[in-house]
Parts: structure tokens; sequence; C-alpha cells
């Protein structure tokens, strides 16, 4: 790009700012962009500043946008009691995820490579092998019974990942990144180095790809990290729950604890804080914030890979 | 002359029909192998339970003797054939119209707005001046996509609570308290919103790698003969873009009948009171398969929402490459 940018003659570069915005065009378009952006991070801010407020002040003034009586006491439960089977939770989610995303890159970059190679003679059928899986399925009832009936995944780890360990639309979106990254030159001169296939892939096709890899293992994760459903269908073994769904059941059920609380006039809880006191929107926040916050820290170093290899994996497609 | 180019194309006449190329084919097939056992088990095997969307379905014990001992694949194949009488008690509920009104109503608002709003987000960033500033924004744009559902229900809650943003800023106003929880009404924008906000950075990728792609000359000519940027977008911008819109679009059209069930089914946080507005059938299906009705039902919701959207999807395609050939998907 600067090289092509540097080759511009000077009339033209004269020229090419004569078709930017005008100064206040351009000034107009910011702030509705830091508008915008202010809509992306402020309601996620609140929920950090809710996390550390004291308990008592969040349900008296309400949520604010900073915390009027600082407390780290839902942290603090969060962490100590175990509370509500988050840390189990939390140790599933890593396990499923890590297992997860290495299954999916890997067979995503495995199935992806021969279809993007024109001497592959089955490509054609195995792209719509893959692609039909994505226009057409057999629906929740047929999932669900298949993991249940036959599989018999259901409560295990593995029904957090396995059904997520392959994506025909990676597969696109990786051949794509293939066939544009990767020169058929390359690759035939490892071929006339004498380079099997698969020698040829590992060794000279992978480092190339990086970037595609990196952005497949970046989604599979977060699909793997931010699922629900799976869980919601096919667990019920307390042992086995993801971090989603303990969430999205501790923001229906703190509510009953709660109320529970009130009625037994603050029987205490084995944390060693009474019922009464249970910090519980509080915790609901510092919960949410415990279940977003490595993915909202992870995606800035990410991000510069993703966006070349989505945009490369997809255009061209 | 002649005799090099008889050489290389029998080299590689050679190379393409030798024993070698069995031996590079077995390695490609050995590559596709674990994503195609994948396809196998989680996409193809499935599908012949979808008969059970004509069945009534009723699980039965195979007796020791019988060579399936699957008590489920068994019943399956064993029980009774139940003609359409499935389909026909879910579209007689009145629950029916509600789903499909709103699994149908809401993809269309979704995908007119993500066109909307994408396009808008790509454009933008295009044209700010400081390049920095304007990946910045789109990094910052980009971030909802990465939280689930679940935590934009936290979001939201902590916006519409009792306690919540909202009703601080109606205190604020001298208003009255609002529990947006039991009103219906408030769904139908609270979704759409929530709609974009998750997805008008993820959206906006592909528009904006297609407008970065253009050639700039047009844009410079249409500025030499007094266009400005209104004109360029109408006159370059969005004639260039239909093509990848449409593209986009046929695949939404095949998910009409689909939906971000963790969407419908997490953000009104139970709330009975506002089912009309947030029932899909995603969220049918789930509910029917989770209180113990009948399997066949469930199923034929599930079939008519396969197949309804395979068809729009071949239905969509043929009726572009009709009108357009090179914009139609395959």
């Amino acid at each position: 790009m600067t090289t092509q940018a540097k080759a511009y003659t000077p009339s033209r570069k004269k020229f090419k700012n004569m078709n930017e915005l005008s100064t206040t065009a351009n000034l107009i378009v910011h702030v509705i962009f830091i508008a915008a952006c202010l809509c992306c991070i402020v309601p996620l801010w609140i929920v950090v500043a809710a996390s550390l407020t004291e308990e008592q002040t969040l349900v008296l003034e309400g949520y604010n946008l900073w915390p009027r009586k600082f407390s780290t006491m839902a942290y603090t439960f969060l962490f100590s009691s175990g509370g509500g089977g988050v840390l189990v939770a939390y140790k599933n989610t890593i396990i499923a995820t890590l297992i997860g995303t290495c299954l999916c890159v890997m067979s995503v970059g495995l199935y992806a490579y021969p279809l993007s190679r024109t001497d592959f003679r089955y490509g054609r059928f195995f792209t719509f092998f893959s692609y039909f899986s994505m226009l057409f399925n057999a629906g929740t009832v047929a999932f669900y019974l298949l993991c249940s009936q036959i599989l018999h995944i259901n409560n295990s780890i593995l029904a957090l990942f396995l059904p997520q360990s392959f994506s025909a639309y990676w597969v696109i979106i990786m051949r794509t990144f293939y066939r544009s990254n990767v020169p058929d030159a390359v690759i035939e001169s490892a071929r006339i180095d004498g380079a099997g296939e698969w020698r040829t892939l590992l060794q000279i096709v992978c480092p190339l790809a990086v970037p595609g890899f990196a952005t497949v293992a970046l989604f599979a994760a977060v699909g793997v990290w931010n699922n629900f459903f799976n869980c919601l269908l096919l667990i019920n073994d307390r042992k086995y729950f993801n971090l989603q769904y303990t969430i999205y059941e501790i923001l229906r059920s703190v509510q009953a604890l709660k109320e529970m609380a009130s009625q037994q006039g603050g029987a205490s809880s084995n944390a060693g804080i009474s019922l009464a006191n249970l910090p519980s929107e509080s915790f609901r926040m510092a919960m949410a914030v415990v279940t977003m916050g490595p993915i909202v820290l992870a995606y800035p170093f990410f991000q510069r890979y993703f966006v070349k290899g989505l945009t490369i994996g997809a255009v061209k497609g | 002359m002649t005799t090099l180019s008889n050489e290389t194309s029998r080299v590689v006449r050679k190379r393409i029909w030798g024993a070698g190329e069995v031996k590079r084919h077995l390695a490609y097939l050995t590559m596709l192998l674990p994503g195609f056992i994948f396809l196998v088990v989680f996409a193809y095997t499935p599908l012949p339970a979808i008969i059970m969307a004509f069945k009534n379905y009723k699980l039965m014990m195979p007796p020791r003797d019988q060579w399936i001992q699957n008590p489920f694949v068994y019943s399956l194949l064993n029980s009774d054939w139940s003609g359409l009488k499935n389909f026909q008690f879910i579209f007689r509920s009145p629950d029916a119209a509600i789903f499909l009104r709103n699994t149908i109503g809401y993809n269309l608002l979704f995908m007119a707005l993500g066109i909307v709003f994408a396009i808008s987000v790509a454009v933008g960033i295009n044209e700010l001046r400081q390049r920095f500033m304007a990946k910045l924004y789109h990094t910052i744009l980009f971030l909802p996509y990465f939280l689930s559902w679940i935590i934009i229900t936290y979001v939201l809650y902590a916006f519409i609570a009792e306690r919540g943003i909202v009703n601080k800023v109606m205190d604020a106003l001298g208003l009255a308290h609002v529990s947006v929880y039991t009103m219906p009404r408030a769904w139908v924008f609270i979704l759409p919103l929530a709609n974009v906000w998750r997805y008008a950075g993820n959206n906006s990728i592909i528009y904006l790698a297609t407008i970065t792609g253009f050639d700039q000359e047009l844009y410079e000519a249409a500025a030499i003969d007094g266009a400005g940027k209104w004109k360029q977008f109408r006159h370059i911008t969005w004639p260039l873009l239909v093509p990848t819109i449409i593209l986009l679009q046929i695949l939404a059209v095949g998910r009409i009948l689909n939906g971000d069930f963790d969407m419908f089914y997490s953000l009104p946080n139970g709330a009975g009171a506002v089912r009309n507005t947030t029932l899909t059938i995603d969220v049918y299906v789930y509910t029917a398969l989770r209180t113990g009705q009948p399997l066949g039902l469930p199923s034929a919701a599930a079939f008519f929402q396969s197949c309804i959207g395979f068809l729009l999807v071949l239905t969509t395609n043929t009726v572009v490459r009709k009108v357009e050939p090179d914009m139609a998907m395959f």
C-alpha cells in the first residue's frame, strides 16, 4: 500500500486531497463514530462499575457510571465460596475452549487445503459435501437426539466443544485464504524439491497461512467460550456446566436465593456471608465481568490478525 | 520450441496420471479425513431423523433378538406414521402465528438494518482522513460481536432492571418508572437495537474490504466531473456494492426461519409477559423439546424450518441468477 502511495505523481496526490472529505464533514464523521464507540463501550463500563459498587449502594441508588461506594466484595465472594459453581464452570470452559479451538483449527485447516488445490480432482465433491451442511440441517431435535441417544455425549464435557470442532463456513474462508496467500510457485517448488503433500502443507504452507489460522482460532475460541445452547440443551449435571450457562442461571436464580433469604430471616450461607446481604446485584455483574474479561483483554492482540484473515479470506471468495 | 513444449506436456501428463498422483491424492484424502468424519457424524447422520416429523414417535425398548439395540433408532423405525398430523397440530395452535410473524419479521428487519448500518460504518471508516482513528473506531465497534448474548443480557439488565439506567433517566426527567420486562412493545425496539449493537461492526468488515478494493480512479473521475460525496456513493459505491449485498442476503434469506436462539431466549430473561414479541421458531422448538411434548412436534417445526430455508436459498439464488448471472452464489 505505502509503496503504491509513494508511486503517485505529485499532481495525483494533490488531486487525491481534493477528493478527501472536507474538514467539517470529516469532523462530523468523527463525532458520529465517537458517539457510536461510546455506545459500545459505556454499557460494558456500567457493568464493570456496578460490579465494583458496594451492594447496598447498588440496590438503593441503582446503576451508575462510577461506583459511588467502592467495594470488591462481589469478587471476593465469587472466588472464595466457589460462588455458585463459577470456578468449576471456568475450568470447564477453559478446557473446552482449548481443545475445541485446536480441533477446529486442525480440521478446518486440513479440510480446506486440498480444496484450495487445483490439482485435487475430488475438490468439487468435498466442497459440496461441506457446503451442503450449511444449506440444510436436520434441526435442533435431530441434533439433540444424535448427541443424547446415539453419541451419548450429553452430560459430559465433550458436549461443550465437540459439536463445534469443525465449521463449513471457515472452510470456505480458509480455502480462499490458501488460494490467495500461498503462491502456487511455492508449492510447486517444494514439490520439485521432493517434499510430499503433508510436508509441503506443514512446512511451507502453514507458516504462510498463519493469519488465516489465527482468524479461525479466534472465532472458534470465542464460539466455544460463548456457547450457551449446547450446555442448555445437553447438560444437566452441574459438574459440566460452562460459564455462559452458569451465569445465565445465576441471573435468574440469585433473585430466588435472595427471596428465600428474606423469608428465612437471613440464614447464614456456607460462605460466611449471610444471605440477607448476599451481594446479589454486584455479584451478578462481577460474573459478567469475569466471563467477558478474557475475551475483551485478548481481543486487541488478535485484532490485527483477524482483520487481515477475514478480509483476504472473505472478499475474494 | 515444439519439442520442448511436447516434452513438458509429457512430463506434466506423467505427473498427473502417474503412480505418484494416486499417492498424492491419498495424502489429500487423509487431510480431509477429520473434517469428513465430523460432517458425516454431525451433519449427515441426523438427517434420517427428520422422518420423525411424520411419525407418532413413541419410545420403545427393542426386544433382545433385534439387530438394532439402540432404543432411539428402534423406536424411530417402528413408530407409527402419522402423516402431516404433527404439522397440523403446530400450525393450528395460536403460537404458530406468533412465532412465524416474529421470526420472519425480525429477520427481515435485521437484514435491512444490517445493510444500512454496516454500509454506513464501512463508508464512514473508509472516508475518514485519520487512518489511525478509523482503525481504532472499527476495532471498538467490532468488540460487541465477541460478547455472548448472555453477557448482553446482563448489560441490558443493567439498563432496564428496576434500578437500572433507564429508570434513573426517567427519575431525572421526572417520569414514572418503566418495567421493560413486562412491556411487549418495547422488545420490538430492543431486539433490533441489540442486534445492530452486536453485529454492525462485524457486518461492516466485508463491505469495508470490498469498498477498499474499488478502483480509486472512478472516484477521481467523478470528483473531476464535480460529483460530491453523496453522488459518488449513489452512483459508484452503491452499484459496485450490490453484488456483495446480494450475496450476503441470499445466505441471510436461507436463515429467515432461524434466528439467534440465544438472543431471543436469553434477552427477555424469562419474562413470560413479553412472549408475544419474543417467541421465535427456535425458542418454540426448544421449549417444546424441553417441556416433554411428543417429539414429533418440535421435529416437525424444525423440519419445516430447514426445508423452507433450503428452498428459499435455492429460489433466491435461481431468481438472482436469471436476473444477473454474475451475482448468484452458485
